[in-house]
């Protein structure tokens, strides 16, 4: 089904015969099924709810008595419009900082000659990993204002300031960091393909390294740049772990840890959670709509047919200060975090009367690894994960090329519709969708309820955006030359994409399904409501370690799952690196 | 049996049940109902307490019976009371026992469970109970806990956390919308302590905290200095040498019963059955107070946590028809009162 549709794509029309002339819409059509099934159907359940006061499984749809009550209630609500300025706030800022950080990092990385750039570039994807909750504890083990790390330290040495990270600029700081890799993602691989023959063009023609930067490179890969900030901004907007731990200390609410009030309600409103969920879709659907009337009618075509060697801009002396530069990045976002969950992790518990404390190997052991590990849970979830996540990116991973090749390389008919829709769940913050896959799918036959499939397919759906938003950056970039040249040689358009498309995008190939592997594992919101006895996974565990006031567990755990994180990472980054050595068309 | 032995002794239990066997099958059930448990082999258990804790219930319950396997799900309680909900409608509820802190909500999905009557129902106290179907297999209680790194004059009532000497952030607590539990706790209040005591208590400047976790955290690591909390949230810390102490105040320690019931569309009704009992039980009872930090809702305790004087320590028990209908009013007057924005 896949090779005939596919196949009569991209042929010319007056040459394609009947069956293939019918093969373009079964194609768009079998997506758009596929689509409606992830997300419409999940959506309209939510939809429901939002207008509704009912169950949609428990009451049954003949219940439904249609009420913009719920909407009213939330417009009207102070509190959510303070909700609301806080989450714009929080992530706007936190965007603003991870641009900066993630762009002038894969700059460093990809274009200069700084020393030790392959380990700085793995690296810098560290916090990717890091749960959103985990990342909140650590800085909360950090910064916080009386006994916080830092501050301790600060007083050690004589220095007459505090931090406080239980505030907005704590919460901004740390969104920034942490989803800088969004950005960094992005904006690597479009430098890594970008032609630099421009860029020497503009030297040749007078402008400085400095001038180059900013008139030639960066507008060339703002389609990355600004879907790198979409994203990062949308991911941010549906985070629950960080602005729970270091917002509600100070009393700063977001959205989500309003929602998560609601849900946590007795009863839980999940019908007044679905309103709010639907306002934050509409965010983000302007959002959307705004990325695409910016990048419209513009070619971003970087990848041509020419050769090109990657270009590395040599700096000098400067080279130490870019250095010296990521270093202290690195500081702050690996190895201090890592430092205080490793110190969390072996230490009995958390209180230092005064920085020599610190250093008491008395009150460091492996006890909490040793009740991680006693629970029978613990290896459970870890197999469950891997299943879960491996079935997640090879499935997820797949469908997402099939859009993006759908939505970039091809013209046919409701290509847009498609665009859209795979774009919708990146809106709907994971608790609350999670209900709806549950109303959605529990009633199907053939017992998809309680297998790891269900979860496989919520993932899926939930994290489609960012899967086919980390390729298309890739589908983007590479010009339309090459696969017309491989046409005119006779190739058929299976045939192209494996011997052309493929390996050119199989960089943003492995990045977007090692990127949704991490989100599968990190997941929880939508877990929590279709995991069984059998099917727990790593983040529900996690969870409970937080809830239940286990630090130095909650640590050890996630100490663990970041070590399964790390080697998976080591493994695609060899990969990618091993294909696109093979990647030359000179 | 010489586990049961050591066990026994060590709680300090009044019956010896390893040499009782007898006694033993009745107090669990007859030997018709374990021999039939035995055969199921296996039960589902949804809960709303922490997984840790409750693998510790299972693993008790195994030594006893350990033929039977116990495979859990646990949720926080909202999403698992929606999840049991939406389960129940599409005919696909797993659980064969539900455990839950909520009893407002449960009381509201009654008709999804069997009747069901411990063999040691009498002993059980008729306030913590708001529907013969569920029993209160957990018992939890509030305490005031402290930091004994930081604190020099330890509180020892509840009203010493209106003194101005713990001002300044020093003193935490868990949001009044947090939940069942603490709503408790903040009704105990200003019913037993005085219409002003929150008045009095927000103008020391508190720190507020999501949940009971952060709170017991932040405490342990001196962010704060004391704090009520549930006692077997800072129990097991305390076991385990953190700097930290808590203590039962004399004006009443406010109880949260939880209602657990076996539902009607069972899988495993006998094991089911045979998990309640136990769990019901003294022997259940006892072994969650020495070892979860639990209360218990029977009228004679089989034991008393650390530092409970019976003849001082009272229990306080939330009448359940106000506990639903001042709820939204008080919560909301709390949020003011604690400059809380809900």
């Amino acid at each position: 089904m896949t090779a005939t549709s596919a196949a009569a794509l991209a042929e010319p029309s007056n040459a394609a015969s009947a069956p293939r002339r019918l093969a373009a819409p079964l194609w768009v059509g079998s997506l758009l099924i596929l689509l409606a099934f992830l997300v419409i159907y999940p959506v309209l359940m939510l939809v429901f709810g939002a207008l509704s006061d009912s169950n949609p499984v428990v009451d049954g749809f003949g219940k439904f008595r249609p009420s913009l009550d719920h909407f009213a209630q939330v417009l009207a609500n102070e509190n959510v419009h303070l909700a609301f300025f806080n989450a714009l706030l929080a992530c706007g800022g936190g965007t603003a900082l991870a641009v900066v950080i993630g762009l002038a990092f894969s700059w460093i990385v990809v274009r200069t000659n700084t020393p030790a750039k392959g380990f700085i570039a793995g690296a810098s994807m560290i916090p990717l990993f890091v749960p959103p909750l985990v990342a909140g504890v650590a800085w909360g083990i950090l910064g916080s204002p009386k006994t916080g790390l830092l501050n301790t330290a600060f007083k050690w040495i004589g220095i007459d300031w505090r931090v406080d990270f239980y505030s907005m600029a704590g919460l901004i700081l740390v969104f920034g960091i942490y989803y800088a890799p969004y950005v960094y993602m992005f904006t690597s691989s479009a430098l890594r393909n970008m032609d630099p023959s421009l860029e020497e063009a503009s030297e040749v023609s007078g402008a400085s390294a400095f001038a180059t930067l900013f008139t030639v490179t960066f507008p060339l890969i703002a389609p990355a740049i600004l879907a790198g900030m979409l994203l990062s901004f949308v991911v941010m907007l549906g985070i629950y772990g960080v602005p729970a731990a270091l917002g509600a200390p100070a009393n700063i609410s977001v959205l989500t840890t309003y929602i998560f009030k609601l849900t946590a309600w007795s009863p839980p409103l999940y019908n007044t959670a679905a309103a709010v969920a639907i306002l934050l879709m509409i965010v983000t659907a302007i959002l959307v709509w705004a990325q695409q009337r910016v990048l419209v009618g513009r070619s971003f075509a970087t990848v041509a047919g020419k050769a090109f060697r990657p270009r590395s801009l040599n700096l000098g002396p400067w080279k130490w200060f870019t250095l010296g530069l990521a270093v202290a990045y690195l500081l702050i976002v690996v190895v201090l975090p890592t430092l205080a969950l490793t110190i969390a992790a072996f230490r009995k518990f958390m209180f230092f009367k005064d920085f020599g404390a610190l250093f008491d190997t008395t009150q460091y052991s492996f006890v909490h690894f040793n009740s991680v590990f006693d629970n029978p849970l613990t290896m459970l979830s870890i197999w469950n994960t891997l299943k879960v996540g491996a079935l997640t990116a090879i499935a997820g991973g797949a469908l997402a090329f099939a859009i993006g090749y759908t939505i970039h390389r091809t013209t046919v008919p409701g290509r847009r519709s498609i665009d859209l829709l795979s774009t919708l769940p990146v809106a709907i913050p994971g608790l609350v969708i999670g209900v709806a896959y549950l109303w959605a799918w529990i009633g199907l036959p053939g017992g998809l309820y309680g297998t790891i499939w269900i979860l496989v397919l919520a993932f899926i759906a939930r994290f489609i955006p960012d899967t086919v938003k980390a390729l298309s950056t890739s589908f983007l970039q590479i010009h339309k030359e090459l696969e017309e040249a491989s046409w005119i040689c006779g190739s058929g358009l299976l045939d192209t994409i494996r011997r052309i498309v493929l390996p050119l995008a199989r960089p943003g190939v492995v990045a977007s399904m090692t990127l949704l592997f991490v989100l599968a594992i990190r997941e929880l919101g939508s877990s929590l409501f279709l995991y069984t006895s059998d099917t727990t996974v790593m983040a529900v565990l996690l969870l409970d370690y937080y809830e239940g006031g286990n630090t130095g567990k909650t640590a050890a755990f996630s100490l663990v799952q970041t070590a399964i994180l790390a080697v998976l990472l080591g493994i695609t980054t060899w990969i990618s690196r091993d294909t696109t050595r093979n990647v030359r068309f000179n | 049996m010489k586990h049961a032995t050591t066990m026994a002794a060590a709680l300090g239990l009044a019956v010896t049940l390893a040499g009782l066997p007898a006694l033993a099958q009745d107090e669990f059930g007859s030997k018709e109902l374990i021999e039939a448990a035995e055969k199921e082999g296996q039960l589902t258990y949804y809960t709303a307490n922490f997984a840790e804790v409750e693998q510790e219930v299972i693993k008790a319950f195994n030594k006893r019976f350990p033929k039977i396997k116990v495979s859990m799900v646990r949720a926080p309680g909202g999403q698992l009371i929606t999840r049991i909900k939406t389960e129940a409608a599409a005919g696909k509820l797993a659980a064969d026992v539900v455990d839950h802190s909520d009893r407002g909500l449960m009381k509201d999905i009654e008709n999804l469970f069997q009747d069901y009557t411990p063999p040691n129902a009498a002993d059980y106290r008729p306030d913590a109970m708001v529907s013969p179907k569920f029993w209160p297999g957990v018992t939890l209680g509030w305490a005031i806990a402290y930091n004994t790194a930081l604190v020099k004059n330890a509180p020892k009532t509840w009203m010493d956390l209106t003194k101005p000497e713990y001002k300044d952030k020093q003193i935490g607590q868990v949001v009044g919308p947090s939940g069942g539990t603490t709503w408790t706790r903040i009704m105990f209040e200003r019913q037993v302590l005085g219409e002003d005591y929150w008045k009095k208590q927000a103008a020391l400047g508190i720190s507020l905290f999501p949940s009971g976790a952060p709170t017991s955290d932040s405490l342990v690591r001196g962010e704060i200095s004391i704090a009520p909390l549930l006692y077997n949230i800072i129990y097991t810390k305390i076991v385990e040498g953190a700097p930290a102490e808590a203590i039962f105040a004399p004006e009443g320690v406010p109880i949260i019963p939880y209602a657990d019931g076996i539902t009607k569309t069972a899988k495993n009704p006998n094991a089911a059955k045979l998990f309640m009992n136990w769990r019901l039980s003294k022997e259940g009872q006892a072994f969650a107070i020495t070892k979860l930090g639990n209360i218990t809702s029977l009228k004679e305790p089989p034991a008393y946590p650390k530092g409970w004087d019976p003849k001082v320590i009272k229990v306080w028990v939330p009448d359940f028809a106000q506990f639903e209908k001042l709820r939204d009013p008080w919560l909301e007057e709390w949020n003011k009162t604690y400059g809380y924005r809900q």
